[in-house]
């Protein structure tokens, strides 16, 4: 099913344009930003790292639904109007089957050179897998892609038994989607033009489950375990080597919060610079900044860059785990969406005003921007996605502040610390 | 929605479902960052204790490694790597002498992929040195090995099992279901024939024979298995005959021939107990060669390993290769299962690793259950029973 949500309704009576840059409304205090929800989907209750502007202006969005099924959705950024593609349990055909639902899309989607949208399915509730690999439990991920000339999901079918894919991303040079799947770590790929599903092995805990794979210019695939440790997977040799390079952490027990419990420290997110063929991403325990560059020598160098997380909070114990909201703008600077308070939707360590923090590739300055806010002031609570479009915008999508009115219905998804909260696509554009 | 179901972080609640984190621990399989057998080479599918107490272990994936781990050090120790082998599948035995017997192959329960053109998978023998606690850990260095030579051509050794007292090795091969023996002493090879003919009633692209992933050797050196239909086999080492037996691996009727013995013990008195790959427990009594369904103790397939502890219990390990492994426990007194938990180590921040697969399972000469990882990253756990 695609169903075209109408402007007004996307709008919600809110204005149409992107909102002026930050200077006029005080650049160390706010920072407004421009928002689409998503209509009649305020049930849809999460988002992580499923974001993609693609390349013909349209933006993707995966919707999570703890409990039910989750949602593909794209906003046509030409003509400001946004689409939902379907219940994903639907789409893979299992409706029927009465077993876990197809909740999420959990991790990056890929372009393919037939500008085709590529992906994988995630379940969404786990029970501490007291119903894993039962009749009743989640059946299994599926390979997907979505064609926006038809308007079409192709269901490539369940990959992965009994496991979602909690990471993923796709390479159009050996036309594969790949992913770490949930529970059991183990890195996985779909080769689209044989139709073949691999499972590789395990790499991680299924706690502490690498949260991005990078992709270079050459097909090689990275992702972090351990300590700081990188893995890079060679498809042409079908091996996977760990690299000496290690990525800057904090000492496991150092920093509070969700790194504290883990039992491995990894990368939070990459993102691949085409210019400089190099990674750039932040650790997870400390929002520290760093660069990879793969092709430095035998291991890669690593270089550490600074920290992304709000100033103030680079020595503090209580520093917010890192989200997954990185992203490199068209004009040289990382954009990153930062938490004031640890920020996982429901789970949530209070509600607070996410920052948009930048940080100059050029210059190596980074400048926050401010508290993001909407243009009826309500708070940004936080988010796990980010992405650039071809015309510079940058999107995130996250948790925006529902506020309540007398004799009205909450259209909220859930709350954050008390606050309710429902998800929304977030633009911002960069002078 | 509570926060441990959505979050996909450990809470405390998770350790309800996992075993007493007091009773457990796990070894790394070699000194990190460097000396350890590497991923891809780690999944551990046999285990063995000699009679000094000595724990060894081979592993299989790109290579095979045999270690060992002396029990008053504490440590896994790897000795090198076994050339030609890729795969070492519940075939790993110790001679009274302290000899560590290997039986190798280049893959099991595969559909016998890799088999066209395949030479054998060879037995080989290592003698321990006096100074092995000594020697430095060097991963990439062969282990240095007899090569007794090939049970039978163009097969794996598939499993072993040792008849100490007659210093006899049987095994079964794979894909041909061969049952073999080697006699220690006369350094041959006998092959008696196939204990299954034919592959399962499947789809067309299940070619597996129904093999008894495991022997069992009784006090009067009878050998016992399972074979085509999931029947159970008796190997009668006077007569050198295997003799079909009335009885099938415990199981729901009409699923035999997709059910076989996946490993045996044997309590104090010489009664056999049994675990099958549809997940049932038996007792097998084999002076009246009766068999007990004793039940199926957890909601998976497969018993992966059986072993009886000094507190008189037996404990068991059970799940498939896409499930996650269960440790429990069983009481023959009183006929009473304990459900004792995923297999899992959390030592944070030092360590924390939880084991899906579990393919080896061993009781060591002072009390300690070893359970060996079978998964590309591996580790040797240690289970502390009461």
């Amino acid at each position: 099913m695609n169903r075209k949500i109408s402007r007004r309704a996307v709008l919600g009576g809110a204005l149409t344009a992107l909102l002026p840059a930050p200077a006029e409304f005080g650049a160390n205090a706010s920072l407004r930003i421009a928002h689409r929800v998503f209509p009649d989907l305020e049930e849809m209750d999460g988002n992580w790292a499923a974001l993609l502007a693609a390349s013909d202006g349209k933006v993707y969005a995966g919707l999570a639904n703890h409990g039910g099924g989750g949602h593909l959705v794209w906003y046509d950024s030409k003509t400001d109007a946004m689409h939902d593609a379907g219940n994903l349990t639907e789409l893979c055909g299992e409706s029927a089957l009465r077993r876990g639902p197809q909740s999420k899309i959990h991790a990056k989607f890929g372009e393919g050179k037939d500008g085709r949208i590529y992906f994988g399915t995630h379940g969404g509730l786990w029970w501490n897998y007291s119903r894993f690999a039962t009749k009743e439990g989640y059946p299994g991920a599926h390979w997907m892609a979505f064609d926006p000339k038809t308007r079409r999901v192709e269901d490539f079918g369940l990959g992965v038994p009994n496991e979602g894919i909690n990471t993923g991303a796709y390479d159009p040079l050996f036309h594969r989607i790949y992913g770490l799947t949930h529970p059991r770590g183990h890195l996985v790929y779909y080769d689209v033009a044989a139709r073949k599903s691999v499972d590789v092995g395990r790499i991680n805990n299924w706690e502490s489950i690498c949260r991005t794979l990078g992709i270079d210019d050459e097909g090689n695939v990275y992702g972090s375990f351990g300590a700081g440790q990188i893995f890079r997977y060679d498809p042409k040799s079908d091996t996977i080597r760990e690299l000496e390079a290690r990525v800057p952490i904090q000492l496991k027990g150092i920093s509070l919060g969700r790194d504290y419990d883990k039992s491995e420290t990894a990368w939070r997110t990459v993102v691949w610079d085409r210019q400089t063929r190099k990674f750039y991403g932040v650790d997870e325990s400390a929002t520290i900044l760093f660069s990879f560059d793969p092709h430095a020598g035998h291991d890669g160098e690593i270089r550490r860059l600074g920290q992304l997380c709000i100033p103030g909070f680079e020595d503090r114990r209580d520093v917010p785990y890192a989200t997954l909201s990185l992203t490199l703008g068209r004009d040289r600077k990382l954009y990153y969406g930062a938490a004031a308070k640890e920020f996982d939707y429901e789970g949530s360590a209070g509600a607070e005003a996410s920052h948009l923090i930048t940080y100059d590739l050029e210059t190596g300055k980074k400048q926050d921007l401010g508290e993001m806010l909407l243009e009826d002031g309500c708070r940004v609570l936080g988010t796990n996605a980010a992405d650039t479009g071809p015309d510079g915008t940058i999107y995130l999508v996250g948790a925006i502040e529902v506020r309540t009115r007398a004799g009205e219905p909450v259209r909220a998804a859930g709350k954050v610390a008390g606050v309710p909260y429902r998800l929304a696509l977030l633009m911002y554009r960069p002078h | 929605m509570g926060c441990a179901t959505i979050l996909a972080q450990r809470t405390l609640d998770y350790d309800h479902s996992v075993v007493s984190q007091v009773r457990i621990d796990l070894r790394d399989l070699g000194y990190p960052p460097v000396d350890l057998i590497p991923p891809d080479e780690s999944a551990i599918r046999s285990l063995a204790v000699a009679p000094n107490g000595a724990v060894y272990g081979a592993t299989s994936g790109h290579r095979s490694h045999l270690f060992v781990l002396y029990p008053q050090h504490g440590f896994v120790q790897p000795l090198g790597y076994l050339k030609d082998v890729t795969t070492v599948h519940r075939s790993l035995v110790v001679a009274g002498n302290g000899d560590v017997y290997i039986g190798g192959s280049i893959g099991v329960d595969n559909d016998g992929q890799g088999y066209g053109g395949y030479s054998g998978g060879h037995l080989l023998r290592y003698t321990p040195g006096a100074n092995d606690e000594e020697k430095p850990i060097r991963v990439n260095a062969e282990c240095p090995v007899q090569d007794l030579g090939i049970p039978v051509r163009g097969d794996g050794i598939y499993t072993l099992a040792i008849d100490g007292a007659r210093q006899v090795i049987y095994g079964l091969t794979y894909p041909t279901a061969r049952f073999f023996s080697y006699s220690i002493a006369d350094g041959k090879f006998a092959v008696y024939g196939a204990v299954a003919e034919h592959r399962i009633p499947g789809e067309k692209f299940e070619k597996d024979r129904n093999i008894g992933r495991a022997l069992a050797v009784d006090a009067e050196g009878r050998v016992y298995g399972s074979g085509g239909d999931g029947s159970l086999f008796r190997f009668n080492p006077v007569t050198r005959v295997i003799e079909k037996l009335p009885l099938a691996a415990a199981t729901v009727p009409g699923r035999e021939p997709y059910n076989r013995v996946d490993c045996w013990t044997s309590s104090t008195d010489g009664v056999l107990y049994g675990g099958t790959s549809d997940g049932y427990l038996f007792r097998f009594n084999t002076k009246s060669e009766t068999l007990e369904n004793l039940g199926k103790p957890l909601n998976q397939y497969r018993i992966r390993g059986l072993a009886f502890a000094h507190n008189g219990k037996l404990y068991g390990v059970g799940g498939n290769d896409g499930e996650m492994a269960r440790l429990f426990s069983y009481d023959a007194a009183r006929g009473v299962y304990e459900m004792l938990g995923m297999v899992d180590v959390n030592h944070r921040p030092y360590y924390s690793w939880q084991a899906y697969v579990i393919d080896a399972v061993a009781m060591g000469n002072d009390g300690t259950l070893y359970l060996g990882q079978s998964e590309r990253k591996s580790k040797l756990y240690l289970y502390y029973p009461e």
